[in-house]
């Protein structure tokens, strides 16, 4: 298994030199949009007891996954995510390694909040961009829907909102770790497998993990630095994964019949 | 290893055919309008019909792109917001100052290039002489016409750049991030362009000379986008490029890929040698393909490209998205094409345009398509 | 000319013009709308749509501020058979539910749970990332489908009103009608469809008349009521009361005939029980190595949940290795823990042919635990420091005429006094010894012998227990049982041996995989390998559920007993009973020949759901005259029932059916009446887990939202328990009404409503033991059991109320964690020995063969009840493919509801291995056909690598035709069907029948009774 550890490492050195001085064009961003999101928006940035502040990461162990998309529903029911979208969900595939044991591998897939976001300088009105504890956002009252980000994105993690004609992708749960809450997909995963927590705390259970495992990214080739982290990912499955494609059935039109009995 | 996705997601096609219109009508617009400039700009007299036919096909399609583009926009009530918060990181940002630059020259230039006829129309005795008056903003001079050609050329090279490299940067979609794109889309857009006035011209001038030398030129882009599709292979297959063997790898394996590879070549070819080899008589043919070739470019490119899922195996469904809405705004937007199209050679006095400061004119040389008169009938 | 040009051209303009206006329409539309061209999002700017958070947690503090919009309660999911304890969220003035996650409480729902005694506020900052941060240690889960079951609450197609059919049954026509109308009829009966009389539950409800006329053993007339049910959610208790307490029917059952029934069985044989059919579970965390055969952990199993996170933490953070054993390979296996995780394909319905294989390995090479099988007694286990015994070294009576044939020997055999009769506790087992056999002492007992025992009359020829097994295990060879399940050679022996490389920190585990042809004797096979290595009640071995805290009988309420209450009698409509205990046998017996019986019966089971089918249609034992299903769906469960449906649905055949339930499922289609019921967070009950949880727990449920169904003329809300208590008091059964339910002190309360039962089972639930601490003002406040207080303060005495409210507060009453151990073995221990041999099992005779079968763990092809072989009937040759089920990971059988799942796998392709297909020219993505003796389904293949050789697996959960797969007509207004509800296929539907039962019945394992769905014999095609 060829993990990038360098990589990672690198990574979490620039992770752990601020997620203010990330990348230029992306704080700026975060600045430009600030006044624009008074309300609701990031409110400020969460801090920590010595006054650090947070940058908010994920560390997903595959080993753990079993695959039953507890996160994938709680996102939809936490985040009201549309119909024909996912923020979140997980793959699943059977693995046939030198024609020999084929195995399972559950892959979950979010938004890595790149710390080198490529969907954020292409965004023709900066209305996405890179909040204070690293979280990747959208400001859908200013999003035009040109869905640019859609498609500069290397992991297809954003869609357009057909409920609010705008782009939308997982916000790493803003509205719940500014609670001090855990993301809806964290705190319901039953593998244990999603861990999530302040990269720039050596104490936190993700920076405990990223020290003691072999890590690595989804296609790390794209070089946006993820927030997102996998312990034993396997290359083949990092990115564009050659082979066959789940069965998806010919869409039936569906009844809309909606009053109770 | 070999891999089964047994639970995947499908992706949406975010960029609709609305896009495709778009990058299509302004490729042909911009194209035709630097076809154009040659013969208004340096005054060849001979160039004029085959400059005439070029600027109208870029006024035309140059005012439909951009109401595609707006339709394209999920929220396009919000067009605003790019003039007042341009990211300058954002090739798309470039194109909004840039879009409403090239439209507005290339509407001036065009009027400019009129001016003198509609003048000339507006001091005829007739009942909407008013009208023409009015229209050429009561004057006939058109010396100015040269710089604002200069500049909606300007702009169109604008165009071609900015909407190749919006394209062409998008590392996460291997068939768009190819340096070679940009050039693609200029050359189709030429195919697109000639196409576009190899029909104009079966329909309205009927020139053999002029679909001769179109059709001759239609050889002459066709050949550079094949070569251009010959190196792109090239570079793929050797892998001398790795970002052109990526784009190929991505949809390499699947065999609706083959046969769109099998089409788009027969789509040049095809063309290409009838222009070749009986470049008169066969406008007409050579034109719709060359339109259809140029189209199907850009609608392999978008909705195949957004086909190609990221991460996850297999392809999305969307070469063939969306539905009878998809539909309707491509047919849509030819329907306001053709209708411009009509308006433009029915109201417009389009083949008397000539150079700027040319000798003024007392009487038509030829006769427009539609003389001045059936206006007033038709309205 | 010009003119006309002119008029075409304006045409076209026109055109063009109009075409581009429809095109762009849309966009005029949103131009029109302005700056939000959709939906206004709650949060205009980042987070959308996103539900306001429930609580804040200050990060440096840890205080938890409540949001006062949101209420979150502890309840009960019932998203599947699990019943995990859950968290729900839910918006006060919507009345609806937000969103679903665990309760931090409950083993079922976290691990580590956190301790009982912490505040609920405390409860809450548990899960947080703020505060403390423990929120990933404690987090709390539901699975995605515990996710996505609150869209049941809200199902359109949910019923809210009673419903009578009209037309035929199962037409898919309804009318709704009053409760008090539905009492009425069902009570009282009547020409009530128009197609003759009907008679209702009170002419039914004769306790004198027998059920048979000249066969006494049946019991009376009312025990021609019978009662189907899932699964114990919670209200049994509730739901027995009035059944057998009141009514006096003993004719009751749940669905285990056809949920796991087998594995079940053959556990049960080894734990001595078969009607209770106890079973342990590995310890996961702290075993070495376990084998899965016939269960996938993470996949499914009970508790799903529970399960999925101890095995995930197990093969990441802990020792555990495990190989599933399945014919596919699903969830349970895991490739980046790579060989902590690994899959075995098996032939479907062969594991007892493995099991068999290591145990011959076993023995062969001296594997198995001497030191535990050795201790014939709990005195000499005790003495020798095990924390159990077993039977292997007890003499078995093996002389095949002697009347005893089968039973163990006792004192009482060779003429030993004893204190006691014959046979019954007092009498010793005895065990072999140099000088012949001796009573089974407080010392350890030779594990072999073979030989004569005398006995008072005469010489006899007995075996150990372990003898027979070792016998029955050498019966093949290795090479022969690998040919039958497919296993290679090499791989049984290396499995056998890393079995036995752990001590006791290696376990096997089995449950749904065992429902085949033979699944009973497979699945004692299986978890005899448990007892050989003797890893019983240890830490890392195996253990059993801690138990519960009951709600029934407690020290404040007897709900369990009642003044006038009757008592149900009868043998039971499923025949699981001995068939010597009939008129029957003893008629054909007196007429010199016994054997066969009519059907089949079967004394070493349980009630039996499946068999009940059988009887249904052919009124054998007898006839019944009335069916309730409740929450419970055997017409889509069973396998080849289908074959039974229309009988059933003929009203000469069962004259009257009534459905509880919310949903108009594929078993209340063909029901006369529906009875609205309670969805998941609306209802009362007490649950415990199936098993897997060391501590004591009880899971409390009880109506977090305002419930839906409508109000009857009382206002209450009609649902089972109300409808219970209505006929109950119609019919002026004991137990119900003003007089009904005993205190301590024998002064009765009443029970008008479901409040009054079960807020007493909760009262009962806190007193029990050291009693539960008060819930205190904020605790009520923060799980929103304010709701209920003035229920909990009208039904109990002021002393009671608060600690009720901590069972509600807190979503049940919960052992800590640390009492799970008790050094390196379990606290609460199964302490009864492991039958090596079970005589009950070794001596009676098979009613349709009136042949033995072996009493100890064996290799058995499938058998029809005739006790021929399936294989002779259905020849490999015509056959070729094994068809077998396996869980959804993501559906259950009634989730489909819930669309959230839909769009994650909206269909269940049949998954074909690669050999396979390629024989049959089959590509990924074809269709192909399948047919079995029972049936034929087209459905899409995937082509897999994870399937066992020439099987097809078919995942479970799917192909309904009803919850609104079929349309429904009711007041005449039709709702169509939805076909997305619809997709995919049932396996059931290739089910098949016994083709040598005289009376129709679906195939079954012969000695459990349960449905068949693992290995059936098919053939496959490809047709495009
Ligand atoms: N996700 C999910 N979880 C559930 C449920 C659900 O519907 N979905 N239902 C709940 C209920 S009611 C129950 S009873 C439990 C059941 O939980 P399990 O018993 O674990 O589940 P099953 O899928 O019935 O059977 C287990 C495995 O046996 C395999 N199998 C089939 N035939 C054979 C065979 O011949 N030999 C062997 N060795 N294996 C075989 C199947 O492929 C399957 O993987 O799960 C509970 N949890
Ligand atoms: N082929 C195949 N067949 C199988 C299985 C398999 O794996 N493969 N699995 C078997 C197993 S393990 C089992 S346990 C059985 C299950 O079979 P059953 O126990 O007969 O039925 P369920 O489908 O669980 O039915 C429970 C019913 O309760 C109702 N219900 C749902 N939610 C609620 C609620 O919140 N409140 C109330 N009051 N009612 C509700 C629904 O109508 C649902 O149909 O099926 C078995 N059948
Ligand atoms: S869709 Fe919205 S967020 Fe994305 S690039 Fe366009 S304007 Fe920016
Ligand atoms: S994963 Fe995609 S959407 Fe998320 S930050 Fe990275 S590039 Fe942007
Ligand atoms: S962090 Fe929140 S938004 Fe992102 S995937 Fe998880 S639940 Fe969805
Ligand atoms: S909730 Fe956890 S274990 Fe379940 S699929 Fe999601 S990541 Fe995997
Ligand atoms: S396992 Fe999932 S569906 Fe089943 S009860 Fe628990 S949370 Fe609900
Ligand atoms: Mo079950």
């Amino acid at each position: 298994m060829d993990t990038n550890r360098r990589g990672f490492l690198g990574a979490i050195g620039r992770v752990t030199i601020g997620a203010a001085a990330s990348i230029a064009g992306t704080a700026e961003a975060a600045e430009a949009a600030a006044p624009g999101i008074a309300t609701g928006g990031p409110r400020s940035a969460v801090k920590t007891k010595d006054g650090h502040t947070v940058h908010w990461g994920m560390v997903v162990d595959l080993r753990k996954c079993i695959g039953c998309q507890a996160c994938t529903v709680a996102c939809i029911m936490e985040n009201d995510v549309p119909e024909d979208a996912f923020r979140t969900h997980v793959s699943v595939y059977e693995v046939l390694k030198d024609r020999r044991d084929p195995a399972m591998v559950m892959l979950p897939r979010l938004c890595n909040h790149c710390d080198n976001p490529p969907c954020v300088p292409v965004c023709p009105v900066e209305a996405t961009f890179k909040a204070e504890n690293g979280e990747v956002l959208v400001d859908a009252s200013r999003c035009v829907g040109c869905a640019y980000c859609v498609q500069a994105c290397p992991y297809d993690a954003r869609f357009i909102n057909h409920e609010t004609q705008t782009a939308d992708k997982c916000t790493f749960c803003y509205h719940r770790t500014q609670e001090g809450l855990l993301p809806a997909c964290v705190e319901t995963c039953v593998g244990g497998a999603r861990n999530f927590g302040d990269l720039n705390d050596p104490q936190s259970e993700v920076a405990r993990l990223l020290r003691e495992n072999e890590v690595s990214v989804l296609r790390p080739e794209m070089h946006t630095n993820p927030n997102v982290y996998y312990i034993g990912l396997d290359e083949a499955l990092s990115g564009r994964v050659a082979g066959e494609a789940a069965y998806h059935p010919p869409l039936t039109t569906e009844t809309h019949h909606e009053e109770g009995l | 290893m070999q891999i089964h996705e047994l639970v995947g997601a499908v992706h949406e096609a975010a960029w609709l055919p609305w896009a495709v219109q778009y990058f299509f009508l302004i490729a042909i617009s911009t194209t035709a309008l630097l076809m154009s400039l040659p013969a208004f700009l340096l005054g060849h007299e001979g160039g004029l019909p085959r400059a005439r036919l070029a600027l109208m096909v870029a006024v035309t399609t140059g005012i439909t792109a951009p109401i595609a583009l707006l339709a394209d926009l999920h929220q396009p009530f919000r067009f605003w917001e790019f003039y007042a918060y341009t990211h300058h990181t954002s090739w798309m940002a470039w194109g909004a100052w840039i879009v409403p630059l090239y439209v507005g020259a290339t509407i001036a230039f065009a009027w400019a290039l009129h001016r003198p006829a509609l003048h000339a129309m507006g001091q005829e005795n007739w009942r909407f002489a008013w009208l023409f008056r009015w229209l050429s903003l009561g004057g006939g001079a058109n010396g100015f016409a040269r710089p604002l050609g200069l500049i909606a050329g300007l702009a169109a090279l604008g165009i071609l750049t900015y909407t190749g490299m919006e394209v062409m940067i998008v590392r996460a979609r291997p068939l768009w991030n190819t340096p070679l794109l940009p050039l693609q889309f200029a050359a189709t857009g030429f195919v697109g362009a000639l196409g576009v006035m190899l029909v104009l011209e079966r329909v309205l001038a009927r020139q053999e000379k002029l679909e001769l030398r179109l059709n001759l030129e239609l050889a002459a882009a066709l050949g550079v986008v094949g070569l251009l599709g010959i190196v792109w292979f090239g570079l793929a297959l050797s892998g001398l490029s790795p970002v052109h063997a990526r784009a190929l790898a991505s949809v390499a394996g699947f065999p609706v890929w083959h046969h769109i590879a099998i089409w788009g070549g027969l789509a040049i070819a095809i063309p290409f040698l009838l222009a070749l080899l009986v470049p008169v008589g066969t406008g007409w043919l050579t034109g719709l393909i060359a339109i259809h070739a140029a189209w199907m470019f850009r609608w392999t490119v978008f909705m195949g490209g957004q086909a190609v899922p990221k991460i996850g195996s297999g392809l999305y469904d969307a070469l063939v998205p969306t539905g009878i809405a998809g539909l309707m705004g491509v047919i849509g937007t030819f329907g306001l094409w053709l209708f411009l199209i009509i308006a433009y050679t029915t109201f417009m006095p389009w083949s008397e345009a000539g150079p700027p400061g040319g000798p003024r004119r007392a009487a038509p040389t030829t006769p427009p398509a539609t003389p001045p008169a059936t206006p007033s009938r038709a309205i | 000319m010009s003119t006309r040009r002119n008029i075409l051209k304006g045409a076209v303009a026109t055109g063009a013009l109009a075409t581009f206006g429809v095109g762009y329409a849309g966009t005029v539309k949103k131009i029109a709308k302005g700056k939000w061209s959709g939906e206004v999002p709650r949060n205009a700017h980042v987070t959308g749509n996103s539900l306001p958070a429930e609580y804040n947690v200050d990060p440096l503090t840890g205080d938890v501020t409540p949001n006062p919009d949101q209420a979150m309660s502890y309840t009960m999911c019932i998203g599947c058979t699990t019943m995990c304890g859950v968290r729900v969220r839910v918006d006060k003035k919507a009345n609806r539910v937000l969103r679903v996650t665990g309760n931090p409480y409950s083993p079922m729902s976290t691990d580590p749970f956190i301790p009982y005694e912490s505040s609920v506020a405390e409860s809450f900052a548990a899960m947080a990332q703020g505060g403390k941060g423990n929120g990933l240690t404690n987090r709390s889960t539901a699975c995605g489908r515990g996710n996505a079951v609150l869209q049941q609450v809200d199902n359109p197609r949910r019923v809210l009103r009673p419903l009578k059919r009209v037309g035929p049954r199962g037409s898919g026509k309804w009318q709704t009608i009053s409760f008090e109308q539905l009492v009425e009829e069902v009570v009282e009966g009547g020409d009530l469809f128009g197609e003759g009389r009907v008679a209702g539950l009170r002419e039914i409800r004769d306790l004198e008349t027998p059920a048979v006329p000249g066969a006494p053993e049946f019991g009376p007339r009312a025990n021609r009521l019978v009662w189907m049910n899932c699964v114990d959610d919670g209200r049994d208790n509730f739901a027995l009361r009035w059944l057998k307490q009141s009514y006096g029917s003993n004719n009751f059952t749940r669905h285990g005939s056809y949920c796991g029934g087998a594995y079940r069985s053959g556990s049960g044989a080894m734990f001595g029980d078969f009607k209770k059919m106890p079973h342990a579970k590995p310890d996961f965390l702290n075993a070495e190595f376990i084998i899965f055969a016939g269960t996938a952990p993470g996949n499914a199993g009970n508790p799903f949940k529970r399960v999925g996170t101890l095995i995930a933490k197990a093969r990441s953070d802990e020792k555990l290795s495990y190989v599933v054993v399945d014919p596919i390979l699903n969830n349970a296996q895991n490739g980046p823990s790579g060989e902590r995780s690994k899959w075995l394909p098996i032939k479907p319905a062969t594991d007892g042919a493995m099991a068999m294989a290591m145990m011959r390995w076993m023995f062969e090479n001296d594997r198995i635990d001497h030191a535990y099988l050795a201790q014939p007694s709990a005195a000499a286990a005790k003495a020798a420091g095990e924390a159990n015994w077993s039977n292997a070294t007890h003499l078995v009576i093996v002389e095949p005429d002697h009347p005893r044939y089968g039973h163990c020997l006792r004192g009482s055999d060779i003429g030993l006094e004893s204190a006691g009769e014959a046979h019954s506790d007092a009498d010793p087992y005895m065990v072999a010894s140099d000088a012949g056999p001796v009573p089974a002492a407080a010392t350890p007992a030779p594990l072999f012998f073979d030989g004569i025992a005398e006995t008072a009359q005469g010489p006899v020829a007995v075996k150990t227990a372990l003898t027979l097994l070792r016998e029955e295990a050498m019966r093949q060879t290795i090479a022969d049982y690998a040919a039958v399940c497919g296993i290679p050679e090499e791989t049984l022996i290396g499995l056998a041996k890393e079995f036995t490389s752990h001590g006791r920190k290696a376990a096997v585990n089995s449950h749904g995989g065992m429902m085949g042809g033979s699944g009973f004797y497979n699945a004692y096979a299986l978890v005899m390998l448990n007892t050989l290595i003797g890893n019983l009640n240890w830490k890392g071995g195996t253990m059993i559920a801690g138990g519960w805290f009951p709600d029934n009988k407690g020290p404040a309420y007897d709900l369990a007993k009642f003044p006038g209450m009757v008592k149900a009698k009868g043998l039971p409509f499923g025949r699981n009973v001995p068939y010597e205990k009939t008129t029957e046998f003893k008629t054909k017996k007196a007429a010199g020949k016994p054997f066969p019986a009519d059907g089949p019966w079967y004394p070493n089971a349980p009630g039996l759901a499946t068999e009940w089918m059988s009887s249904l249609v052919n009124g054998y034992p007898y006839r019944a005259e009335a069916l309730i299903f409740r929450n419970t769906n055997p017409i889509y469960g069973v396998p080849g029932v289908a074959h039974l449906v229309d009988k059933i649905k003929d009203p000469k055949v069962v004259p009257l059916i009534i459905s509880i339930d919310p949903f108009i499922n594929e078993s209340s289609q063909i029901a006369d009446y529906i009875v609205p019921d309670s969805v998941m967070y609306e209802t009362w009950g007490f649950a415990k887990p199936w098993g897997g949880v060391w501590t004591k727990a009880t899971t409390a449920r009880w109506p977090v939202i305002e419930p839906k169904m409508e109000k009857n003329a009382e206002s209450e809300r009609v649902g089972m328990e109300t409808f219970l208590i209505a006929t109950a008091k119609k019919m002026g059964l004991p137990g119900f009404g003003d007089r009904a339910i005993p205190d301590a002190d024998g002064k009765l309360h009443p029970l008008n409503r479901a409040e009054d039962f079960y807020i007493r089972g909760a009262a009962n639930v806190a007193m029990l033991g050291t009693p539960v601490s008060d819930a205190t003002d904020e605790d009520i406040a923060l799980s929103n059991v304010a709701r209920i207080a003035d229920d909990l303060k009208a039904v109990l005495k002021p002393g009671e109320w608060r600690k009720a409210a901590t069972i509600y507060a807190k979503g049940g009453r919960y052992e800590n964690i640390e009492r799970a151990y008790s050094g390196d073995e379990a606290t609460h221990q199964f302490s009864q020995p492991m039958l090596v041999w079970n005589e009950g099992l070794g001596s009676f005779r098979h009613a349709t063969t009136g042949r033995h079968l072996p009493g100890c763990p064996a290799w058995r092809a499938a058998e029809f009840a005739d006790g021929t072989r399936v294989s002779d009937h259905y020849p490999e040759a015509d056959w070729p493919v094994k068809i077998t089920s396996f869980k959804s990971p993501l559906q259950n059988s009634y989730s489909v509801g819930a669309k959230a799942l839909l769009r994650i796998a909206a269909i269940n392709p049949v998954n074909v291995g690669l050999e396979l297909a390629a024989k049959h020219g089959i590509k990924n993505g074809d269709r192909v056909r399948l047919t079995t003796p029972g049936g034929t389904l087209e459905s899409v293949a995937v082509v897999r690598d994870g399937v066992a050789p020439d099987t097809v697996a078919i995942e479970h959960g799917f192909g309904h035709r009803g919850f609104g797969a079929r349309a429904i007509t009711i007041d005449g207004q039709t709702w169509p069907a939805d076909p997305r509800l619809a997709s995919g296929v049932l396996l059931n539907d290739l089910g098949m029948i016994d083709p040598t039962r005289g009376k129709a019945g679906v195939w079954v394992d012969p000695v459990s009774g349960t449905a068949v769905r693992q290995g059936l014999p098919a053939r496959i095609e490809r047709i495009g």
